[in-house]
């Protein structure tokens, strides 16, 4: 592809403008995190932060239970990936490959499920998890976040299996592979970059999630780091340094994980042919 | 690849190893305690402590507080009692007490607990309906005028000259007053509305079945709240919890407000030099803050969690409940000199509660939320909307009629 | 390559195998999502308090019927309208732009691919916290930026002011959610064939021509979806906006969740909130539907070209 010089200096630029949108909001959490509260209201904004109080963040970590908050949180992201993926697959997989009778139902049926708010599942759910003794337990927040996050996943993993040529699964079968090798060794690796783009998705949802996390769980102990997070918000006022240095706290996992999937998105080009 | 697949297995099954833990049973009865509190800055840490004391001087019961999300304590509790679980124990406020009374969903306590024991505060009489208890109040408080004596040397004692102060006060970055004013924070809106209109002698409804939004003293009330946004002396827009740090650095000169603010006014700041004097309305009469200690009506341990309640209602834990919230608790307890020295605005704000009333509509108690929408959708039409209090208080009058003849 | 059909396909097999591999997705989505479904269907022609969900006495269409009266619904739906269409437009457009500017090979791509999804991993309540005080009328770094460049306003109450509400919103859902569609889109551009580009590219084709001709054919079909998923998400977004607005002011970014939250769970009217659930949902329908008809048109068409 032939660059201009004019393209050489733009894109950079294009890139930084990008990224310093998409990180001003977190910068600006840890500048109010550092911020005096007595210089919050000055004139002129500080634009950095004051490194002197950086030992907020200890102190928050000490008094307030962020550690645990993020390993609950982390345990629920997790498991909705492991499952949400584990439970993908073969839908996937049936609705690019089968034409069978309730098909179109099933892939609509995964639309719909998308339509409901949360707010209108939680009550239903809450005893029907009762029912099923699935109450304030971190399983059952797994459970309750896979069902949402299974249908967009689902949908993705199918559009990758579309773009799959047949003779190389035809080619397999001639070697007498079973369906079910044909898909885990042959089809999943060549929709590498694919699989990870679903895990990142299940992965942020569940960490994320809110209105679940809050009803279905009552122990303090099992507590995730979103609805820890909202509790500081309290009735009268709000810590806006803790806040904010929770609000960091909880944020950075999330991208580190994202670059460790990258990671094997770039094994998974390097290994096998995507590029038909 | 069959070795990613055997990670994913592992993965799969410490994962699930970990999220199904199951706690470990105690030896004593476990009583579920749930309150907004205990997260708060400051505050949260010593009721804990409080609710630590019953735990360790006894072995038979343990009460195990969780904080809730303020902002959705309601939400969260009603779905999970509605579902037939929930908390134990739950610290309610108003308007949540008087919503879940006609569900059934509160224990009664008359049996559980001897009212003769105890010194309970006038706004007690609230917790009884149609002669049950349903409640014991658990802490409250009045509103009142904190102002900063560096700015305000001596209070105003009148609207008027409360206007002129605030306007002489709002300059080089400082405000003479602030209050809420976006439905962000609704419950708060309503509150400093209700102070505005119960201090120009308006009322909600007249008691008997009648509600009253648009009677000429409610009006009237509605107008002063809009004098003051008028008069640029607030900072728009700024939520409670910023104005509430600007007052304590100094850049807000007066704030009608209760007194779990000045609890936190002092904690945060403690050299700021402010005081406590009368709202400066035509009425004395100004809201009640209260909340409500209740068992749940699901709850597996009524009789471990009504032995907490026996607890924490003796004098000597009243005492110590009071040191840690700041406000005024459920009983009439004495003060010794260096705890008055210590907090000087409870006494201005004991004053205040003798004419305090409830934030509810009295009459329609759990439509009061859906009559809190009408009412404040029409204030801001009047603040921003350009709509003159008759003709908005009549449309509110007209809607919220429409709405509790459902 | 893409352009085989599976329907023209057979693959032998054991014909239960479908239905095999659809089961265990079937019965999760049923007890999880469909029967919750089907009681909010039940509940929406009750009058149902939230503290007694099991207390269901029959009203009929009343609830409807109120709705429509005097529950504001056409504002609702307006807001709603706008809302989505700004969402999906910019939110995926923006993803779009971000994708392809972080597909080219460069010195630390991973790190600012990994950077972009920021906004994704933020938790709501935090980027309501920290949005809101940018948003600051006095204090906000926004006005304080506006006032540093000379514009004319710089004193804004975005988020208390009817007009500028929604607007602020969509500034901060857009923000939160583009790096989704730029994730999806990156790994679908994965998919683009190096040698359609470097034809194209022979073929003397500026910049513009060779995304028309090698890169949007493969990537339709993604973009496509993740339109319908933004859609359908943005229509039932609700963290933020009650977070930062709660609906206000006078209803100015009150869209069809806020409504169904604050009639569930401020007024505990699960029937009400029920039956704008099902409002929704049918909104929810015909949006799919059209979106169905319409890429199966295009794909019509693309298949003639």
């Amino acid at each position: 592809m032939t660059a201009s010089p004019i393209s050489h200096t733009l894109r950079p630029l294009a890139v930084l403008a990008l990224l310093g949108i998409a990180a001003f909001p977190i910068y600006w959490m840890v500048v109010t995190s550092m911020t005096p509260s007595s210089e919050l209201f000055a004139e002129r904004p500080n634009l950095l932060p004051s490194l002197g109080q950086i030992s907020i963040y200890g102190e928050v970590f000490r008094t307030i239970p962020v550690a645990r908050w993020l390993w609950n949180s982390f345990v629920v992201a997790a498991g909705t990936t492991v499952f949400s993926i584990l439970l993908a697959i073969l839908p996937a997989y049936a609705l690019s490959r089968f034409r069978f009778t309730g098909i179109a139902i099933l892939g609509f049926a995964l639309f719909a499920t998308q339509m409901l708010p949360e707010a209108m599942l939680v009550v239903p759910l809450y005893s029907i998890f009762g029912k099923l003794s699935l109450l304030n337990s971190l399983f059952g927040l797994i459970l309750a976040n896979t069902a949402f996050v299974v249908p967009v996943i689902t949908w993705i993993i199918k559009g990758a299996i579309d773009g799959i040529p047949l003779e190389v699964e035809e080619a397999a079968r001639m070697d007498g592979c079973s369906r079910i090798d044909i898909v885990l060794a042959i089809v999943l690796p060549l929709i590498a970059p694919t699989l990870a783009a679903a895990a990142v998705i299940s992965f942020f949802h569940g960490w994320n999630e809110y209105v679940f996390a809050q009803t279905l769980i009552s122990s303090e102990q099992l507590r995730t780091a979103s609805v820890g997070l909202a509790s500081f918000v309290g009735e009268l006022s709000t810590p806006i340094h803790a806040v904010m240095a929770v609000g960091v706290m909880y944020t950075l996992p999330a991208v580190i994980f994202y670059l460790f999937a990258q990671r094997y998105v770039v094994a998974g080009m390097t290994a096998g042919s995507v590029k038909g | 690849m069959k070795k990613v697949i055997r990670g994913i297995m592992l993965a799969t099954t410490t994962v699930l190893a970990t999220a199904g833990y199951v706690s470990a049973t105690f030896a004593k009865d476990k009583v579920t305690f749930a309150a907004a509190v205990f997260a708060e800055a400051g505050r949260g840490d010593r009721v804990r402590a409080w609710i630590d004391t019953f735990n360790k001087g006894q072995d038979d019961v343990e009460v195990e507080p969780v904080a809730i999300p303020f902002s959705s304590l309601a939400n969260t509790v009603f779905t999970q009692m509605g579902g037939g679980g929930g908390p134990d124990l739950i610290r309610f406020d108003q308007t949540d007490f008087f919503a879940a009374i006609p569900s059934g969903r509160l224990l009664p306590l008359d049996n559980l607990i001897n009212e003769a024991n105890f010194k309970f505060l006038a706004p007690d009489r609230f917790m009884k309906v149609d002669g049950k208890r349903y409640g014991l109040l658990f802490d409250t408080t009045g509103y009142a005028l904190l102002y900063n004596t560096k700015l305000v040397p001596t209070p105003p004692t009148d609207f008027e000259t409360f206007l002129k102060d605030a306007k002489a006060q709002t300059k080089e970055g400082t405000f003479g007053y602030a209050y809420r004013a976006t439905m962000a924070e609704r419950a708060g809106f309503w509150q400093d509305v209700t102070n505005f209109v119960y201090g120009f002698k308006g009322r909600w409804s007249d008691g008997k079945g009648k509600l009253t939004l648009n009677s000429p003293d409610v009006v009237a009330g509605i107008a002063a709240y809009k004098a003051v946004y008028d008069a640029e002396i607030i900072p728009k827009g700024a939520d409670a919890a910023t104005y509430r740090r600007m007052f304590w650095e100094g850049k807000i000169a007066m704030n009608v407000d209760n007194g779990g603010v000045a609890a936190i006014f002092n904690q945060n700041a403690p050299d700021l030099p402010f005081k406590v004097a009368p709202s400066p309305f035509p009425d004395k009469a100004q809201g009640l803050i209260m909340t409500a200690l209740v068992i749940n009506a699901n709850s597996k341990q009524p009789k471990a969690a009504a032995k907490f309640l026996n607890w924490a209602y003796a004098p000597a834990n009243q005492s110590a409940l009071l040191q840690a919230m700041g406000t005024n608790v459920g009983t009439d307890v004495p003060l010794t000199p260096e705890q008055t020295a210590a907090r000087p605005w409870l006494a201005a704000y004991a004053k205040a509660m003798e004419n305090a009333l409830p934030q509810v509509v009295q009459g329609f108690e759990d439509k009061t939320p859906e009559i809190q929408q009408i009412v404040l959708e029409q204030v801001l039409q009047v603040l921003q909307g350009g709509a003159s209090p008759q003709q908005a208080m009549d449309k509110a009058q007209a809607l919220a009629e429409r709405r509790v003849r459902r | 390559m893409a352009d085989l059909r599976p329907s023209e396909v057979r693959l032998e097999g054991n014909s239960w195998t479908p239905y095999l591999f659809a089961a265990p997705v079937a019965i999760y989505l049923i007890l999880f999502q469909f029967y919750p479904l089907a009681q909010e269907f039940y509940l929406s022609f009750t009058s149902t308090d939230l503290l007694r969900p099991d207390d269901n006495p029959f009203v009929g269409l009343d609830n409807y019927a109120f709705l429509f009266e005097a529950g504001d619904l056409h504002n609702v739906l307006w807001i709603t309208a706008i809302y989505t269409v700004c969402c999906v437009v910019f939110a995926v457009g923006f993803g779009l732009l971000a994708a392809l500017l972080l597909d080219a090979p460069f010195i630390g791509r991973g790190v600012a691919r990994a950077l972009v999804t920021i906004p994704w991993a933020a938790p709501s309540v935090a980027v309501a916290l920290v949005f809101t005080w940018m948003f600051n009328a006095q204090y906000g770094i926004f006005n304080h930026g506006l006032r540093a460049l000379s514009l004319p306003f710089g004193a804004e109450n975005w988020l208390d002011n009817p007009l500028l509400a929604l607007p602020a919103i969509l500034f901060t859902t857009v923000w939160q959610i583009f790096p989704f569609s730029s994730v999806v889109i990156l790994a679908a551009l994965q998919g683009v064939p190096h040698e359609l580009r470097e034809a194209a590219a022979i073929d003397g084709a500026d910049r513009f021509n060779i995304f028309k001709i090698a890169v949007w054919p493969t990537i339709q079909p993604t973009v496509f979806m993740l339109v319908l998923f933004v859609t359908i998400w943005s229509l039932r977004r609700f963290d933020l906006i009650w977070l930062m607005t709660q609906g206000g002011p006078i209803g100015a970014t009150n869209t069809m969740v806020i409504e169904l939250y604050r009639q569930g769970f401020v007024y505990r009217d699960l029937g009400s909130a029920a039956a704008i659930g099902m409002i929704g949902l049918t909104v929810a329908l015909v949006v799919t539907v059209i979106y169905f008809k319409v890429t199966l048109a295009a794909e019509r068409a693309q298949g003639k070209r």
